[in-house]
């Protein structure tokens, strides 16, 4: 096989098809760093940021979908931002949850937290659900969580398009820091 | 010829060494990767500098279940920004595990590893900042696991668990 025709496929039809799949197998570890690293298109579960998130959850079974941007993510935190994160509990789930605290901020918690106020640690926030006190599994039953487990942030809803565009986490009323 | 193609594409020489730079990334991380250490934490295992160790970063987050008390593990420091350690697993969820060092005050002070987390220690217990100062290290923390010694040449091989599991013949008698 002369080098010419291994960068150019011969008329061969099946040596077409072996190199237009390798060229496309070749995308894939792009495809998967920028979904590591980028940017991703996640589909939110379950009920913990209800009403803000999956609002018609009562309702239908549709879930909202939204950009969950990883570059940067666990840099420059805001209270109020919602951000995904690994859970520290169960390792291969992703949870979603707002930003409550940052590090050195003085907290009070929720149940069933055992301490009423905490102040929270070096590198570390306060991560709680939006829904009321019991809905979700979040800082108040784990305790503060290492900006290190933080995987991205939700920064636009994609889907329902009635929501379509930036989340608006700063507009959110909620009493973030006590 | 390989050469002469790309001299005259240089825009497909830039994308070929990116998708492969994004390959390669992804082995170093979810597959195997070798990389140096540094620090007195792990003497007498890793000295303080110029060691090289290979990790199995299969056993990232702990996912294939297989991690036991005394593997050696590589995992993202939780009080430190984009920082690796590597420690030894002392304890793994429901385990009881002593909070102080031995000899020291607060030393019978026992904790249950809570659910989703470890407990790691460095081998130089003096120099080693681990559990005992960070507190139970969540499994999603964790890369992979530490399986070889690279370098210094004469010192490379496999590293094996220290801890045998006890026989049950030897607990009857």
């Amino acid at each position: 096989m002369s080098a010419r025709s291994f960068w150019r496929p011969g008329k061969g039809q099946s040596r077409a098809a072996v190199y237009s799949f390798l060229g496309l197998v070749s995308w894939f570890p792009v495809i998967a760093s920028f979904n590591l690293y980028v940017a991703e298109v996640t589909r939110i579960n379950g009920k913990s940021m209800y009403p803000f998130m999956n609002a018609d959850r009562d309702s239908i079974l549709r879930r909202d979908v939204c950009l969950n941007w990883k570059w940067g993510a666990n840099r420059d935190l805001e209270r109020g931002m919602v951000v995904t994160l690994r859970s520290p509990t169960q390792p291969e789930n992703i949870a979603v949850k707002r930003v409550v605290a940052l590090e050195g901020d003085v907290i009070r918690t929720k149940a069933p937290y055992p301490v009423a106020t905490v102040m929270v640690p070096a590198e570390h926030v306060w991560v709680e659900g939006d829904g009321p006190p019991g809905t979700s599994l979040d800082s108040n039953t784990y305790g503060p969580v290492s900006k290190q487990l933080i995987t991205g942030r939700i920064t636009h809803v994609l889907y329902p398009f009635n929501k379509f565009g930036p989340l608006e986490w700063r507009d959110h009323k909620r009493p973030l820091v006590y | 010829m390989v050469f002469t193609h790309f001299r005259a594409r240089p825009f497909h020489l830039t994308l070929q060494t990116f998708k492969l730079m994004c390959a390669v990334h992804l082995f170093q991380t979810h597959v195997f990767a070798v990389g140096a250490t540094s620090g007195p934490s792990m003497c007498p295992t890793f000295a303080v500098d110029g060691d090289w160790v290979a990790t199995d970063m299969t056993h990232a987050r702990n996912r294939r279940k297989e991690l036991r008390i005394g593997d050696l593990v590589q995992y993202r420091i939780p009080i430190l920004e984009n920082a690796d350690g590597i420690k030894r697993l002392v304890g793994l969820p429901g385990d009881y595990v002593c909070m102080g060092t031995p000899g020291e005050r607060g030393e019978d002070q026992m904790i249950q590893v809570p659910e989703g987390h470890c407990w790691v220690l460095g081998d130089n217990l003096t120099a080693s900042r681990d559990s005992r100062i960070f507190g139970p290290l969540p499994l999603a923390l964790i890369k992979g696991k530490v399986v070889a010694r690279v370098l210094p040449y004469g010192q490379s091989g496999w590293l094996h668990n220290p801890l045998q599991s006890a026989e049950t013949s030897q607990l009857g008698s």
